[in-house]
């Protein structure tokens, strides 16, 4: 078994290699691997993918994503696990465990973990190498029923009544759709906002999001914010193309994109700005910035862009917009509290982490 | 030193018994396979035994060990191929301190 580890520098060099994308098993995507090359937090030296081979064959992999933590003027970096897989076959040959703690060796014991698969989670408890931050807590909220899902995925059989589950449907969601345009219409706040829509982050914002980030733990900028537009995990893709196929990891869904959306108050006064990733059926608020007195306003410009784009559900992880949603009460038929948990490895457990701002798409989250 | 290694080592399948099913238990026996081709441990299993052993042995041989290390990540199958070869592979670190 050989564990090659591969810097920004090599990835940028993989890509343009023959040979690195002809295993059996794929490592890393290619729009990934561009990914993690342009990720403004790394620098070229740092180790951003570990990858076992056995007989020229991939077996397992890790990637790091390299990030800092501000606490006042200081600059702490680390890195984000991600993407930590083996191949079953090799389960207990202990590639995951040298995949682990080469990435722990190589960030001098400095890393995070945002959200895991229940294996990963039991590895990395049983290391003993990390603390629970604290957790985000959210809201999962349907604005469909979807009934044909539900009942399909527990009762495949029914497949046969797929179009009457489906009228049904159509039928629930038109009660929605008019339960909305009354909303809509009764509730003034959507009527005094104003809104600019952004493909990468323009100076104003970057600039508000500046004024607004400093409790924020890696107080993201302008220049974090396009790179996650400008080099998405996911692609917007009808099928599964033979990368897809041969890549543990989500690498494309039907529908995929972000939206940086500036919310303006009726004065043109900019009071709030979030960052949406919409995959399938789902939309995210993924990045938040606003004062507390527009957190109403902003939430529900939120609601606003769920309701007239063609999505089911809505994650909001901000406890301020969660709190808010509440309190406008929009037709939904559910709202269920949901929470991340978000873990810092404890060689990091000095750094003075006291009232600090974690987002809905912090760690890896927003490029799912 | 051996002998205190191999009980000590053999307190610690003990520990990591106590978290896995009867029909999963690891035998005290220095043949014992661990991890590499006929290796019995998950990646879990694996990380569990590896601090649960760091603990023992600063715990009952009084000098801590690292087992973490790139240089021993870098012979996994070998370090940890069974209980014995494990045990080898402390006497040798221990060795190492001693001898500065």
């Amino acid at each position: 078994m050989e564990i090659k580890a591969f810097t920004v520098a090599d990835l940028k060099t993989a890509l343009l290699s023959e040979d690195f994308w002809h295993t059996k098993t794929l490592p890393i995507t290619k729009h990934r691997a561009l990914s993690y090359s342009h990720n403004p937090r790394a620098d070229k030296d740092d180790p951003v993918l570990l990858v076992a081979y056995q007989d020229s064959q991939v077996i397992g992999y890790l990637g790091i994503l390299p990030d800092n933590i501000f606490v006042n003027n200081t600059v702490y970096k680390f890195g984000w696990l991600t993407s930590w897989w083996v191949d079953p076959s090799c389960a207990t040959t202990g590639v995951g465990t040298i995949l682990l703690f080469k990435a722990l060796n190589a960030y001098q014991q400095q890393l995070g973990v945002s959200g895991s698969s229940k294996e990963a989670r039991k590895a990395l408890d049983a290391s003993q190498k990390f603390k629970a931050l604290k957790t985000l807590k959210g809201l999962d909220i349907s604005f469909r029923l979807n009934v044909t899902r539900a009942i399909l995925r527990k009762l495949p059989r029914l497949e046969i009544f797929r179009v009457l589950f489906k009228i049904f449907d159509d039928m629930m969601d038109e009660v929605v759709n008019l339960r909305s345009f009354f909303w809509r219409r009764g509730n003034d706040i959507c009527q005094r906002l104003s809104f600019e829509y952004l493909s990468s982050i323009d100076e104003e914002t970057g600039q508000f999001i500046q004024r607004h980030h400093q409790h924020d733990l890696t107080r993201k900028g302008k220049a974090d914010l396009n790179w996650m537009m400008m080099y998405p995990w996911i692609l917007s893709a009808p099928l599964k193309d033979s990368a897809a196929k041969r890549y543990y990891f989500s690498s494309r869904s039907e529908k995929f994109y972000y939206l940086g959306v500036k919310v303006f108050e009726h004065n043109n006064e900019m009071v709030g700005f979030f960052m949406l990733k919409v995959r399938d059926d789902r939309m995210s608020v993924v990045y938040s910035y606003f004062e507390s007195q527009h957190a109403l306003s902003v939430t529900a410009a939120v609601v606003y862009h769920t309701l007239a784009m063609d999505v089911s559900a809505l994650s909001l992880y901000d406890e301020q917009l969660a709190a808010s949603f509440s309190e406008l009460r929009c037709p939904c038929w559910s709202a269920k509290a949901v929470s991340r948990e978000f873990s810092l490895s404890k060689a990091l457990a000095d750094i003075p982490l006291t009232n600090y701002r974690l987002h809905g798409g912090d760690g890896d989250l927003a490029f799912y | 030193m051996h002998e205190e290694i191999t009980r000590m080592l053999f307190g610690v399948i003990d520990e990591l018994n106590q978290l896995r099913p009867a029909e999963e238990h690891l035998e005290k026996n220095l043949a014992t396979p661990l991890a590499g081709d006929s290796g019995r441990l998950d990646s879990a299993g694996l990380i569990n035994l590896i601090v649960v052993t760091e603990q023992k042995t600063a715990e009952e041989l009084g000098r801590p060990i690292l087992l973490t290390d790139d240089r021993t990540m870098s012979q996994v199958k070998q370090v940890f191929g069974t209980l014995g070869t494990l045990a080898d592979y402390i006497q040798l670190l221990l060795n190492e301190k001693r001898d500065g």
